[in-house]
């Protein structure tokens, strides 16, 4: 087991000072090498659950242990260098920082945060970068093809690219770090059709180079197509996980969450 | 030609501050109120150095680095590394602290009547800078290196980094990188330069007093890096030519020197107002100052 959630809770407190229990004992295991597909309405803590898995929030119980870590006490840049990487939902390149720079960013840490060394050793730190670039475009290659147009937007503000092309990029991101897990906040809300069809087949070729995909989705069809499991969290617990394949999807029409919450229920009864 | 002279010398000295003042603000959005507390302690104990023993100006700055690069980490881990509002208090705490000390511990500072007389530094060999000329030459030579040091900083994958966490901590933190770690270099190399521009200013003045590294001059030089702009090496450079050298052309229009004195103030006040107002990324720079 890539990943064990055991028995998580965690609260809030709202703007009227009342408690709220928003997990209430998730417990979810994800096997090494899966795509497993998380749903839930909306508020029902999904996010919530990628911030505890990533150390962003630290203030829950119950536990989670990723490749035999237990992540409580690591600070979340300790828990990325673990594996696991994070496209946040709504998460963008970053302005300021070319295209390239932001790839670059998705090579794990090797010396650039010791100045002092990467200063007096500049010839070893342009190296090292040279490799991080070389990644980057040999990522981009195997993501679009050859000549493909985000070659020759390398040195383009990260900003100057569309909503959906960010989206695409920031996963072209992910692909380049060596991360066994990677965790996907909606990766396709808000990209039109044409995006849409292309995270799809990025996430495909993501998998198939053995990383684990743990992924929140809105869109039934998409997860049909590239899930091998779904778990659906509500009113704060994992309240069905199973494979895709024993969900009767209507290919006609996607599946309305409703419906789907009803079909699982009803199937599983 | 000397007055001219001097004031270039002071140019350069302000340049190495405000740079220094680029790198923890511009780069990594740490607002610092201490730089001058730095550059106090790097005039200090650079005299120290040059009254007592006969060794060249590197090793005081090797000295003196060190110093205010470790007393900075001190400050780093106080504040919970480098969260939040903690931080700018924790600076201001520290600017306060280095002023008193300066001003109250007599025996070794000198109290409020400073100290005077302090020799010249020494180069290559032991030669010692006599005159005003080549402590210009050599000013320069230290402002060159560190403008040199800093486009290498914001260059290399370091600076990128930086320049990523400025915008978008949580995203950088979640590629694996540890920004208090980037965040603690960033204060380290800042206080570290401001104490070589302090053994500049003593062994030229050659005279230091508390009066030189008060918190105003903190803020002083946190004006001259607003005005000039954050995030690359053109803003500090015009900042600091903006405040070393308005005061000295108001001189010429001829005022008495209370009120010129006054007007200086106002100037400064009035034009980190303008700036802020039309162009927030000051007159060079290339990031705005975050408002958080
Ligand atoms: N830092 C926070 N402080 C207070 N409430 C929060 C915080 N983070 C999330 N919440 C609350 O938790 C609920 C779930 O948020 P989230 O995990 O983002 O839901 P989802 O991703 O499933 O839509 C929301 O109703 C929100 O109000
Ligand atoms: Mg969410």
């Amino acid at each position: 087991m890539l990943l064990q959630l055991k028995d998580i809770h965690t609260s809030f407190t709202n703007s009227r000072n009342e408690t709220f229990d928003l997990l209430r004992g998730v417990s979810l295991d994800i096997e090494e090498g899966s795509i497993t597909a998380l749903m839930g309405g909306n508020g029902s803590g999904k996010t919530t659950l990628f911030n505890i898995i990533s150390g962003f929030h630290k203030n829950y119980s119950g536990s989670v242990i990723f490749d035999g870590h237990n992540l409580k006490r690591l600070p979340p840049h300790a828990i990325a260098s673990l594996g696991i990487g994070r496209l946040f939902q709504g998460g963008q390149l970053i302005p300021g920082l070319t295209l390239l720079e932001n790839l670059q960013l998705g090579a794990p840490d090797t010396n650039d945060n010791r100045p002092l060394s990467s200063l007096l050793k500049p010839h070893q730190t342009r190296e090292a970068d040279l490799q991080k670039k070389n990644k980057a475009i040999e990522s981009l290659i195997q993501l679009f093809g050859e000549g493909n147009k985000y070659l020759d937007k390398l040195y383009d503000d990260g900003s100057s690219f569309s909503y959906g092309a960010q989206r695409l990029l920031s996963l072209a991101r992910l692909m380049i770090g060596d991360h066994k897990l990677l965790l996907l906040d909606e990766p396709t809300s808000g990209v039109n059709q044409q995006f849409f069809d292309t995270i799809k087949s990025i996430i495909t070729q993501i998998a198939s180079t053995g990383k684990t995909i743990f992924f929140i989705e809105h869109n039934t069809k998409f997860i049909r197509d590239i899930a091998d499991s779904c778990a659906i969290l509500s009113d704060g617990i994992i309240t069905e996980h199973c494979p895709t394949d024993n969900i009767a999807w209507d290919v006609a029409k996607p599946l309305s969450y409703n419906t789907l919450i009803k079909q699982l229920f009803h199937e599983q009864s | 030609m000397l007055y001219i002279a001097h004031i270039l010398i002071i140019l350069n000295i302000y340049i190495i501050l405000v740079q220094a003042a680029n790198l923890t603000i511009g780069m990594s959005n740490l607002l610092t109120l201490c730089q001058a507390a730095f550059y106090g302690i790097g005039a200090y104990l650079g005299t120290l150095f040059l009254n007592q023993f006969n060794i060249s100006f590197l090793a005081i700055a090797a000295i003196v680095m060190t110093a205010t690069g470790v007393t900075s980490l001190i400050i780093s881990f106080a504040s919970i590394r480098l969260k939040g509002d903690f931080f700018i208090f924790a600076t201001l705490a520290f600017q306060m602290i280095v002023f008193t000390i300066l001003n109250n511990w007599t025996t070794v500072t000198g109290g409020p009547n400073g100290i005077s007389g302090i020799p010249s530094i020494k180069i290559f060999g032991l030669i010692q800078l006599k005159g005003i000329y080549p402590h210009l030459i050599f000013s320069y030579v230290v402002a060159a290196a560190t403008i040199l040091l800093m486009r290498n900083i914001i260059r290399s994958p370091f600076g990128r980094t930086m320049r990523a966490i400025r915008t978008d901590e949580i995203a950088v933190v979640a590629t694996g990188r540890n920004a208090s770690m980037y965040k603690t270099w960033a204060f380290f190399i800042s206080a570290a330069l401001s104490g070589v521009a302090g053994i500049l200013y003593a062994s030229y003045i050659p005279y230091i007093d508390p009066s030189n590294f008060t918190l105003d001059e903190s803020i002083f030089i946190l004006s001259a890096l607003f005005i000039g702009g954050i995030g690359n090496i053109k803003g500090p450079l015009l900042g600091a030519v903006f405040v070393v050298v308005i005061p000295e052309l108001l001189r010429f229009v001829g005022l008495p020197t209370d009120i010129a004195a006054d007007l200086r103030q106002i100037i400064y006040g009035l034009s980190l107002i303008i700036v802020m107002f039309c162009r927030p990324q000051g007159i060079a720079g290339v990031l705005q100052p975050s408002n958080r």
